[in-house]
């Protein structure tokens, strides 16, 4: 970055602020339902789309480089496989006491990784961006954020840490924790949430890990958040269940390191033969310990849409928002949760004496009936 | 829990909106339930449907009933029944030869053993084998006593085919019984009349010959279908270029009120699933006062094009905000209407 601000950049002070008075919308990998996840293009997407947060999935290459991947292999998102000169990088490793066979990130260094492409996941999304787009740095992925024109937040996870430690070293000693939080403070992210510093540069940082966020809390006191994966996996670190994470003790324990949890949805509500059913008390108890709640993966396409919305993602957000009465949403379809969020709940600066006009005279219509 | 719609008496239901293009649920709710059953009008109705649309058949023995496809394979469980099973054969349909057990074979009393499912895999299928075919008169039944106003939107489906195997003892034709039901229950009357907001109606078909037919006995306005540019139509063999004339829509706008075309001839797609240029089709249809009514909008990602995002809203305010058609077939009425209640209340 320049060490002078760019003419086109000082007009900071006049950024439009995050909203706060309204669920967050949390770009999951960017804008991936549309173009490659965890790139610079998905990400501008996404920002142009209304996102409040961008969220990055943060990973180590062999020379400690800290990147942009949701994966520990390269197979399903890159075009590594069609590369000659990285055949014989194929390997096996333990991933959360599972063999995985694959490109491992950790064998490749930065420059290695820059020569390859992304492609998109899924066969049914668009895939006319295959191709063209590089993995990027968490430092790119920040400047994305901090060169937007409006204040966006940041979501980055602290991803695979045990793995990230045993096979990355950092000539100084330090563990990859030290790594991502010297980077976010290299940044100038600080300050507990809601605090002045942190409305200008919005911050959660989350891990899967509980002693990684217990780690990094010494040493900034941004707002962390707790992610909870399915109730069959136990945490990579501790060795703990699903059933004890997200017991009342152990909530009171972890409240006092984070600010909210971020389970995967269909543990909040689970679902039966597509339908769902009744709902967990998980929220609940987490508003009780004054913890957010941030379910992830909201997703338009049908097959990840129980029947109970009628193949409808804006059914889903309603239920969630509220019904359920999450704080935030994982999606990878940014633009939907915008519109549907400015269709239901718009900044409230929007309102002119007509809008008022209007919903005085529809409550005056739902009436004349009678 | 209906979403609009509230008690009164029949002659204060609430009125048909006439301020947004129609959301017609085509084949009723059938996104989520089994299409043209009675439960999948209710349905739609409940969900804020201006029309419940169906396509009208015939039986063995004359009788007009709600059915989609000539063969019942696709959406009932014929083939679950051995009293049925010699009723399999193969008749020609448009040109082409089509194997299956045929509704013209089949009296009504026969149909109504059979119940109806989902067409589709990806959709909830546990209404399967729950609700009946209904006939033209259940279907009329179910929006007239409607809690509000609801138009019906009936077909004269696969005419000629009818014809051909269907014989009603008076010498009346397919298309004479069709108009003769509407008009026993009361439709009738010009487009925007007071009779027709009683009762409104749209009769359509893809065939011309019984757009035409149906002009001589009827006054309640008709809409001519048009289907993907490969097919020609079933009665006069004209290619979709001539019928989609400046020449032909001069003639049929002497008959008709509007034109019912596949979406994806409107605004064609490019190859990767993108939206192509689209075509004139729109300008030209309401150069010559005639609404335009595309079909078929569907919520789910694989009949979405890419431009949409997967986002079937997307859809939707494309096609009326920017292509500004008048009335939309849709197999998810819910998400229509949620969709035009939203965006009417933020145009302020």
């Amino acid at each position: 970055r320049p060490l002078f601000p760019l003419p086109s950049k000082t007009k900071n002070e006049e950024k439009k602020p995050i909203q706060t008075f309204r669920p967050y919308n949390i770009a999951h990998r960017g804008s991936n339902g549309e173009i490659p996840e965890e790139t610079a293009a998905a990400y501008m997407r996404a920002i142009e789309e209304g996102a409040d947060f961008i969220e990055s999935d943060i990973l180590a290459s062999k020379d400690g480089a800290l990147i942009c991947f949701h994966d520990v292999t390269l197979d399903d998102t890159t075009d590594v496989a069609k590369r000659k000169e990285f055949a014989n990088r194929r390997r096996t490793y333990e991933v959360e006491w599972f063999n995985v066979t694959g490109w491992f990130v950790v064998d490749f260094t930065l420059e290695e990784l820059k020569t390859l492409r992304v492609k998109q996941r899924y066969s049914f999304r668009d895939q006319q961006y295959n191709g063209m787009f590089s993995i990027i740095t968490f430092e790119e992925f920040i400047s994305i954020a901090l060169d937007a024109d409006r204040t966006v937040g940041i979501y980055p996870e602290i991803k695979d840490p045990v793995f990230i430690n045993k096979h990355v070293k950092w000539a100084d000693g330090k563990k990859f924790e030290d790594k991502f939080v010297d980077t976010l403070l290299k940044y100038g992210y600080k300050g507990q949430y809601m605090s002045e510093n942190w409305l200008k540069q919005p911050l959660f940082i989350q891990s899967f890990a509980p002693t990684s966020i217990v780690h990094v809390s010494d040493f900034i006191d941004s707002p962390k958040v707790f992610l909870i994966d399915d109730i069959s996996v136990r945490t990579q670190d501790t060795n703990q269940s699903y059933w004890e994470i997200t017991s009342d003790d152990y909530l009171a324990y972890i409240s006092k390191y984070v600010v909210g949890l971020g389970p995967w949805k269909d543990t909040i509500v689970p679902a039966s033969g597509n339908y769902l059913m009744p709902p967990s008390d998980l929220v609940a108890r987490a508003h009780a310990h004054n913890l957010q709640v941030h379910p992830y993966t909201y997703r338009n396409e049908n097959q990840f849409l129980h029947f109970n919305f009628f193949q409808d993602p804006y059914n889903e957000y309603d239920f969630w928002i509220n019904t359920v009465g999450v704080d935030g949403l994982f999606t990878d379809f940014t633009g939907t949760l915008h519109r549907y969020q400015e269709l239901t709940s718009p900044h409230r600066k929007d309102e002119t004496a007509n809008s008022l006009l209007v919903k005085i005279s529809q409550m005056i219509s739902a009436y004349e009936g009678l | 829990r209906p979403l609009v719609g509230g008690g009164g008496a029949w002659e204060n239901r609430a009125p048909l909106q006439t301020s947004r293009p129609f959301n017609i649920a085509h084949r009723g709710s059938n996104g989520e339930l089994p299409e043209e059953t009675a439960a999948a009008y209710a349905r739609a109705i409940d969900e804020g449907a201006d029309f419940i649309e169906a396509d009208i058949e015939a039986t063995k023995d004359g009788h007009l009933v709600c059915f989609h496809d000539t063969t019942l394979d696709g959406t009932t469980d014929v083939a679950d029944h051995p009293e049925f099973a010699g009723r399999r054969r193969t008749l020609e349909v448009q040109w082409a030869n089509v194997t299956g057990y045929f509704v013209t074979d089949f009296t009504l009393v026969e149909l109504k053993t059979l119940r109806a499912k989902q067409r589709w895999d990806f959709r909830d299928k546990s209404h399967n084998g729950v609700s009946p075919i209904i006939t033209f008169d259940e279907f009329i039944d179910v929006a007239l006593n409607a809690k509000r106003v609801v138009g019906i939107y009936p077909e004269m489906k696969n005419p000629v085919f009818m014809n051909k195997h269907v014989q009603w003892a008076d010498g009346k034709k397919y298309e004479d019984k069709f108009i003769a039901t509407l008009k026993k229950y009361g439709y009738g009357g010009k487009y925007m009349s007071p009779a027709w907001r009683a009762r409104p109606v749209f009769v359509q078909s893809f065939a011309p010959t019984s757009l035409v037919r149906a002009a001589g006995l009827t006054d309640s306005p008709l809409v001519f279908l048009v289907d993907d540019v490969t097919v020609r139509t079933e009665d006069t063999n004209q290619p979709y270029d001539e019928i989609t004339s400046g020449e032909h829509l001069d003639y049929m706008k002497r008959y008709v009120v509007g034109i019912g075309p596949w979406k994806d001839t409107v605004v064609p797609p490019t190859k990767d699933n993108r939206l192509a240029t689209p075509s004139d089709l729109v300008a030209m249809a309401h150069a010559r006062g005639l609404q335009v009514h595309p079909y078929t909008y569907r919520n789910e990602n694989k009949f979405l094009h890419f431009d949409f995002r997967q986002d079937p809203y997307a859809e939707y305010d494309y096609w009326i905000n920017d292509v500004g058609i008048d009335g939309l077939f849709t197999d998810f009425p819910a998400s229509l209407r949620r969709f035009q209640e939203w965006t009417a209340k933020n145009k302020d």
